[in-house]
This record gives C-alpha cells, sequence and structure tokens, in this order.
C-alpha cells in the first residue's frame, strides 16, 4: 500500500472536519476524493502532505509511519489550485527548487529540468517568469516542480479549479498521462465529479468530514449505497417505493426493471429507489413503453444542452409514485429525465404534453432509514414537529420527505390505531414525560424506527449507540451508519455491563465492543469510537447523556413489553433525541450487508 | 508577452470610470484642477519658501552654514539615530508581520493595536513616557545613575524615542501584503524539502521584498524628521543631543535664518530623495508583481 490512513480525525474548533478516515491507497493508482467544498477532503490531503496536523488516528506512505514527521521530511509532491510558484523565480529555478534544496549538482539540475519540462511539454520555457505564461502553463509548471524530487506520491488540490473548460480538458490528458508515465500513486482532490469520472481508478466520496464510498467509477455510478453518493455523482432521482415479496412497488403500480438489488429480507418495507435520468424512458401512451411502467406525467421544462435534452416532468397522479427528490434537494414532484438525440428523434416532445413515463433500472439505496412521519394526537401538534431544527435538517440532507399522521388515541392502552396499520419509514414524536408509554404503543403498532425529539433540538455533535440485545445488533448498527451519514458527528459504541458483573465475565464484554466496532467498521464503513461501562443500562446512558449538550442517542431493541420499565428513565427527562430502532425478529443474518457490500464493491 | 497579461490590461483600462462623455471630462479636470491648485498652494509653495530661504544670501553663505561644527554634529547623529532605528524596525517589522499574517493566537488584534499605538498618540507623549520611565525621578532613573548609565538626554534615549515612533511603518505595510500573498508558496517550498530558515530567505523574503523596501523608506524618513518626541528627550545639548529637526528649530530661534533653512532644505532634499526612491520602487515593485 502507498498510502495507509488510518482513522485519522482533524478537528477545528472542536467540530470534526476530517471524521474517522480510514482508506488505503495501492501502488500507482490514480484516486480522487471527491466531495462538495467544505467536507473536509482538502484537510485530509493537507493531512497527507504533512500541511495539517492530525488530532486522532496514523498515515503512513509505503508503510512508513509519517503521522509526526514534518512536511518537510515526506517528500511528497504537492499541487495546489492557485499553482503557487514562486513568483520571483524563472521557470527553470522553480521546476530546480527541490534540487538545489538537495544539493545537486548543476549539469544533472538542468538534466533533470528538461526531463521534466518534456514531460508537461513546456519546452523552451526555462527563462520566463510565472506571470508570463498562461493559468494552464502555470500549472504544468506545478506539476513538473511537484516532481522534481522523484516523490514517491503526488498529491493535487483541485488542480484545474481556476482554468477554463477547454484547457482543464487538455491539462486532464496530460496529468493522466504524466500519472501513467511515472507510475507514481496520485491522489486528486476536487469537486468536479466529471473530472473525478475522468481521471480516477477509484472513487472516495466525502461529505461533513466522512469518506462515505469507495470503488470504481462505474460501480459507484451504478450501485450507490448512500443518498448523498447517488445525487453527487451525477443527477438521480430519489423515489419512495416499498419493497414486497414481488418486487418494488411504486404505489400501486409494481414494476419490472431489471436490476432492482438484492432483497433486504422477505419483509414488506418502504425503500429508496435510485433512478437516472437517462434510465427513464418517455412515450405517448403506456403501451408504447419499452420498460415497466412507472406513471403518468406532464412536461414541464425542456433545456436543450447538445448531445442531450434535458426535462423536467411533473408527476400527474401523485397517489401512484412520489419522487422524494431529484438531486436539487426540493421535494417536488418531479422527475428529471435526459433524452438523447435517438431518443429525441423517435419521439417529438413539447412543453405540457402529457406522457407515460416507464423506468428501465431501478437501484434500491441499502439504507433502513427511508422517510419520516410525525406523529401526534392533533394535527397542529404533528405540524410542530415538522418544523423542529433537527427534523428538518435531517430531512434535507437525507433529500427526503417528513409527512404527518394524526392518532388521536396515541398511546392509549388497549387502543388501535386509525388510519392505515402500517407505518412505514421512521416515526417522529414530540419528547414529553409520558412519551414511552407513546413510543411503545408505535411499536406494538408495528413501527420499527421512532425518534423521539424534545424541543428545539439540534443536530449532534455526538452519537451514543447502545443495544439492548445482541440479536438487533445488525439493525441498530445500520440504523447508525445512515444517521452518521448526515450529521457531522461523533460516533461511540457504549457497552454496559451490570455492576456486579464477574472478572470472568468481563473479557466477553470486550470481546462483544469490539465485535461491534469491526462488524461497524466491515458492514457499514462506519468507524466508531466504543466505552465499556459498568451498571445499571439506563442510568449509565443518562448519565453520559448529561455530560454535555448535543449529544443524541440511538437505542436498538427488542421486543417491547419491558420499555417503560428498563428505560422510562431515559425518556422523561426529554432532554436529548433518542432514536428507537425496534426489530421483533433480527432480519435473516447478512442480509443488509450483502446488499449494503453490493453497492460498495 | 502571453495573451493573459495582455487580456489583464485591457480589462483594466475598460473599467476605469468617466470616459467618452463631455460631463465626465469637464469633472474630471475640474477635479485634476482643484487638486493641483491645493497641493500648490499648501505644498509646493512651503516647500519653494525653504530652498529660497536658504539661498537668501547666496550660494557661499550657504555652503558656510554647513561648516559650523554643531550642524555636522547634528547631522552625524540623525544619521546615527536613523542607522540604528530603520535595521531594527525592519527586524520587528518583519517578525510581527510575519506573526500577524501567518499565525491565529490569543491577543492578535490586541497586538494589531498595539502596533498601532505609535500612530495614534501625539509624538510629544512618546518622549514624555521615556522621561518618565528613564529620567532622574523616573521609575529607573536612580538606578540607572548608580550605574552611571545616561539614557535621557543621550543618544540612547534619542534612539528609543525614535524607534518607538517610528515602530508601526514596517509592519503596516508588510502585514497587508503577506495576508494577501497567502501561504501557498512557503508551503510549496515546505513540500519541496525546505526547511524554515531557506523558504524565508528564498521565498517569503523576496515575495515581499517590494513592500520591505517601501516600509523601510517610510520608517527612514520618518526617523529623520521625527521632532516631537526626541525634542522632549534628547535636552537640546548643542554638538550633543541635536537632531537636524531640533538644530533647525535652536538656529531659527537665533535668528540664523540661512542656516536654519540651509539645513531644512538639506532635511527637505532627504525627503524629496526618499520620495523619488519610493516612486521608483513602487513602479518597479509593480511591474514584478
Amino acid at each position: 500500500m502507498s498510502i495507509t490512513l488510518d482513522q485519522v480525525t482533524k478537528r477545528y474548533q472542536g467540530l470534526p472536519v476530517v471524521n474517522d478516515v480510514s482508506l488505503d491507497i495501492g501502488d500507482g493508482e490514480f484516486f480522487v476524493l471527491l466531495g462538495p467544498s467544505g467536507s473536509g477532503k482538502s484537510t485530509l490531503l493537507r493531512a497527507i502532505a504533512g500541511l495539517a496536523g492530525v488530532d486522532h488516528g496514523r498515515i503512513a506512505l509505503h508503510g512508513r509511519d509519517v503521522t509526526h514527521v514534518s512536511a518537510k521530511e515526506r517528500g511528497v509532491g504537492l499541487v495546489f489550485q492557485n499553482y503557487a510558484l514562486f513568483r520571483h523565480m524563472t521557470v527553470a529555478d522553480n521546476i530546480e527548487f527541490a534540487l538545489r534544496v538537495r544539493r545537486m549538482k548543476g549539469a544533472e539540475r538542468r538534466q533533470r529540468r528538461q526531463e521534466l519540462l518534456r514531460l508537461v511539454s513546456l519546452e523552451g520555457m526555462d527563462e520566463r517568469l510565472p506571470a508570463q505564461l498562461s493559468g494552464g502553463q502555470q500549472q504544468r509548471v506545478a506539476v513538473a516542480r511537484a516532481l522534481a524530487h522523484k516523490p514517491e506520491v503526488l498529491l493535487l488540490d483541485e488542480p484545474f479549479g481556476a482554468l477554463d473548460a477547454k484547457i482543464r480538458e487538455e491539462l486532464r490528458r496530460t496529468i493522466r498521462q504524466v500519472q501513467r508515465e511515472l507510475g507514481i500513486t496520485t491522489v486528486l482532490v476536487t469537486h468536479d465529479q466529471e473530472e473525478a469520472f475522468a481521471l480516477a481508478d477509484r472513487i472516495g466520496v466525502m461529505n461533513l468530514g466522512r469518506l462515505l464510498e469507495l470503488g470504481k467509477p462505474q460501480e459507484l455510478y451504478a450501485r450507490p449505497a448512500t443518498r448523498f453518493v447517488a445525487t453527487f455523482l451525477g443527477a438521480a432521482n430519489l423515489i419512495l417505493a416499498r419493497q414486497t415479496r414481488d418486487g418494488i412497488r411504486f404505489g400501486k403500480t409494481a414494476v419490472n426493471a431489471s436490476a432492482a438489488g438484492p432483497l433486504q429480507g422477505s419483509r414488506d418495507h418502504e425503500v429508496v429507489a435510485v433512478v437516472r435520468p437517462e434510465e427513464i424512458e418517455i412515450a405517448p401512451t403506456r403501451e408504447d413503453l419499452a420498460s415497466g411502467y412507472l406513471t403518468r406525467g406532464a412536461v414541464e421544462e425542456i433545456v436543450f444542452t447538445g448531445a442531450l435534452e434535458r426535462m423536467r416532468i411533473r408527476i400527474e397522479d401523485g397517489q401512484e409514485a412520489a419522487p422524494l427528490s431529484n438531486g436539487n434537494g426540493n421535494g417536488s414532484a418531479f422527475l428529471e429525465v435526459t433524452r438523447t438525440q435517438h431518443e429525441q428523434r423517435a419521439f417529438q416532445i413539447s412543453n405540457g404534453q402529457h406522457v407515460a413515463i416507464g423506468v428501465r433500472r431501478i437501484h434500491i439505496l441499502p439504507t433502513p432509514l427511508s422517510s419520516f412521519t410525525t406523529c401526534a394526537t392533533t394535527e397542529s401538534l404533528a405540524e410542530a414537529l415538522v418544523q423542529q431544527p433537527l427534523l428538518a435538517e435531517l430531512a434535507s440532507r437525507m433529500k427526503t420527505r417528513i409527512s404527518t399522521r394524526v392518532e388521536p388515541k396515541l398511546g392509549m392502552p388497549g387502543a388501535n390505531c386509525e388510519g392505515a396499520p402500517e407505518f412505514s419509514g421512521t416515526t417522529v414524536i414530540a419528547a414529553h414525560s409520558e412519551v414511552v408509554y407513546q413510543a411503545q404503543w408505535l411499536l406494538k403498532m408495528g413501527a420499527e424506527e421512532i425518534l423521539v425529539l424534545p424541543q428545539n433540538a439540534s443536530p449532534p455533535q455526538r452519537v451514543l449507540i447502545h443495544w439492548a440485545d445482541e440479536a438487533v445488533r445488525r439493525a441498530t448498527l445500520a440504523v447508525s451508519a445512515s444517521i452518521l451519514r448526515h450529521v457531522s458527528a461523533e460516533a461511540i459504541y457504549i457497552g454496559i455491563l451490570p455492576q456486579q458483573t464477574p472478572a470472568a465475565q468481563r473479557p466477553h464484554g470486550m470481546r462483544a465492543l469490539l465485535d461491534a466496532r469491526s462488524e461497524a467498521q466491515a458492514v457499514h464503513g462506519l468507524e466508531m469510537r466504543t466505552e465499556l461501562r459498568f451498571g445499571d443500562v439506563s442510568h449509565e446512558l443518562a448519565r453520559q447523556l448529561g455530560e454535555l449538550a448535543g449529544q443524541m442517542l440511538i437505542l436498538g431493541i427488542r421486543g417491547h413489553a419491558d420499555l417503560p420499565e428498563r428505560f422510562g428513565s431515559l425518556f422523561a427527562e426529554s432532554r436529548w433525541p433518542v432514536l428507537i430502532v425496534h426489530r421483533q425478529h433480527d432480519s435473516p443474518a447478512g442480509q443488509a450487508g450483502q446488499a449494503y457490500q453490493a453497492g460498495q464493491a | 508577452m502571453a495573451a493573459g497579461a495582455q487580456s489583464a490590461s485591457l480589462d483594466d483600462v475598460s473599467t476605469r470610470p468617466g470616459r467618452d462623455t463631455i460631463v465626465s471630462s469637464i469633472v474630471r479636470w475640474t477635479f485634476i484642477s482643484l487638486s493641483l491648485l491645493f497641493l500648490a498652494a499648501l505644498l509646493f509653495a512651503p516647500l519653494a519658501t525653504v530652498f529660497v530661504m536658504a539661498f537668501e544670501k547666496g550660494w557661499r553663505a550657504y555652503v558656510h552654514s554647513f561648516a559650523d561644527p554643531d550642524t555636522a554634529a547634528a547631522i552625524r547623529l540623525t544619521l546615527i539615530t536613523a542607522l540604528v532605528v530603520v535595521p531594527l524596525n525592519t527586524v520587528f517589522g518583519l517578525a510581527a508581520s510575519w506573526a500577524i499574517a501567518k499565525f491565529e493566537f490569543r491577543g492578535k488584534s490586541f497586538l494589531i493595536t498595539l502596533i498601532d499605538l505609535p500612530l495614534a498618540i501625539s509624538p510629544v507623549i512618546s518622549g514624555m513616557v521615556y522621561v518618565l520611565l528613564f529620567g532622574l525621578h523616573g521609575w529607573f532613573g536612580v538606578w540607572l545613575q548608580e550605574h552611571d548609565i545616561s539614557v535621557i538626554f543621550a543618544l540612547p534615549g534619542i534612539i528609543l524615542a525614535t524607534m518607538f515612533v517610528t515602530f508601526p511603518y514596517v509592519a503596516r505595510e508588510l502585514i497587508p501584503l503577506m495576508q494577501q500573498l497567502g501561504n501557498d508558496e512557503e508551503e510549496a517550498a515546505i513540500t519541496l524539502g525546505a526547511g524554515g530558515w531557506i523558504t524565508f530567505f528564498r521565498v517569503t523574503l523576496p515575495k515581499v521584498r517590494w513592500g520591505l523596501v517601501y516600509g523601510v523608506i517610510l520608517c527612514n524618513a520618518r526617523a529623520m524628521g521625527e521632532f516631537g518626541a526626541v525634542s522632549v528627550v534628547s535636552g537640546h545639548i548643542r554638538g550633543l543631543t541635536n537632531t537636524m529637526p531640533l538644530h533647525i528649530e535652536i538656529l531659527y530661534n537665533e535668528y540664523n535664518f540661512v542656516g536654519a533653512f540651509a539645513v531644512a532644505s538639506l532635511l527637505t532634499l532627504l525627503a524629496v530623495a526618499t520620495l523619488v526612491v519610493k516612486t521608483l520602487v513602487e513602479r518597479t515593485g509593480y511591474r514584478r508583481r
């Protein structure tokens, strides 16, 4: 391995900007770190170069631990976004700088400089000053300068950011060529997915300081595991669907689109489907569709972009399929569609036209959290919950919708729910002293995830994870991973053993802790810290939660009969958000994990 | 020249305001003539007077006035003061601006305010402070006397007061420049294997050199011309602690107008020369940047 990052964390004013990133980059690999601005990707690159220290974790280059080695001694080549050429030196002096510092002889230096200038096709520019070069040429000089001392690793920080499209493409080709020719391990940071696709052997997508997914460009595009990657890599329509024994259903229609992905157990439940704009087919009537019928719609907007035609189609029968989002964050009932010239010729469309919509291929995200439903005894209370900052923030980051549901008999023992029996997605209720009975009631009605939300809770900085039963470990971890991809918080698993645990039993507790951690890492790519406590579960959790503001608890339980007795005190204070993950029976072993792996591989 | 540089200068020209219309050219000429008139009345006339008065009794009298040993001593003292003060303040200015531009630390804005302090308070106060500290009745007065060190009414006092007054010039010039130029070049040098000293001398110093030269020139001009603060600490001992500005005042009070204005003309020439160098530096610096 050329570059090994192990649980690298970098905090800025207490907030993690790089959050537990572990990564292996192979020899000669071209690795692209992709993410929006502020995702921590540049900080991570600077940490590899040694320009930024890390607060936690280790960095190794070619097996040598360099965590505490200065930038000067690391000997990596770094190319900056704004070139950072020495403006008072000629091109020749710039390139020879690293060689001069290493006291190389004049003749050798000149020879190496000529080699490098040839490599970046800038022969004869030796005596120019940087100000006399165009942006593209300056960046070529910067690349040559970074390679002068034959570094083992080349790092590029948004190297094409300041260049126009044409030169960008040309330089992109040069860099790919140079990289192949030298076989040098390269890490490039960018926010441009097209650039990432064009250059990368492997892409790592970062958001909120976390490395969300890794993979070959094609695989990440075809089978993203998270909402963020699905919408950040290209455009995507995220649609809420139901997974049933017969396949994927959007509302009442069953879709027989290909590659629906592996089933997560046999249970009928709500899922998030990714439909790429180019996988949508449009035809005048349902009968003309070559692919599975989805819904009908009216064309709202057509944009000609050259090779492709992009349009927005408003879904007409909202009952059948309501898209969550089209990647732009607005949860409207629009579908983004792109068509090739060929498709355009086959079926001419004008604004306002009514069409039948089909899907050729859908991909189901292996995330356990699909949508949120606030539940209260009156409409106004349910509406008020929608406005809560934590919930609004979570929903917008997950690009999902929040619906409301009124249950007048919420929490009444012996009473059944009024509406449709199933509770899909995560049910949200307001915290108050008696909330534990409402939660118990909802669990009895079949809700699987319940978020208990105190007044004005904000997105947490720390998420505590605990499960009361090993059988719900898998489900709790899956939900935790999903939550943690959308908030920039640290994850801490808390294992609690009874106070009187005999010494002989303690190693067993430790082992459970380590198992939990390695499962989180291997299956969900989630890095978390672990802590072992002794004492009463509810008491210990409350103590930990009370220590610091801005914490949230994810609690996995099995069976709801003893919820008030065991965890009542946790809810009584209603100061922190609690997400209850409840499974009556654990889903068949490995299913959820496999689905995730398929998306990630 | 690359196309980039050309288009940059075209952009520069095309965004300048006030082209083409008659009204705008009238406005332009009004403003230019107004400011020229103002300068002529307030700056050029007094400057011219200095030279007219200096040469009132002819060339010989002018030259003769420099032969006076007290005048020669005043010139020497001024040069010595500048020679000590300017390098010290250059080093201080570099260190302070480096610290402020490159690091985040507690009390950073306090430090910036402190650097500006000498600009804000009256030079007389600056002088008084040193008298209060090192004068015979000052805090360290007795101790200094016991060890036979004279600060006030001697060269050290003059240097201290001048340093205090000229403190901000180099730092003020470098802080915004360093902040604007950023850290990238230094970081690049470090990743290329350069140590701290090499990075400073080969990268940082050349990068800010024109700003530095400019700051040093301003600092020097003020060091030679300072009157108020030096006046308080010097004690006006002829031939010993009189700097040029102080000496001019004494000559003037003695109705030795030729002598006073001759020294004044020398000081003025120094100032003019400083300004010429400054302009040259600005031009070269601008072109190079």
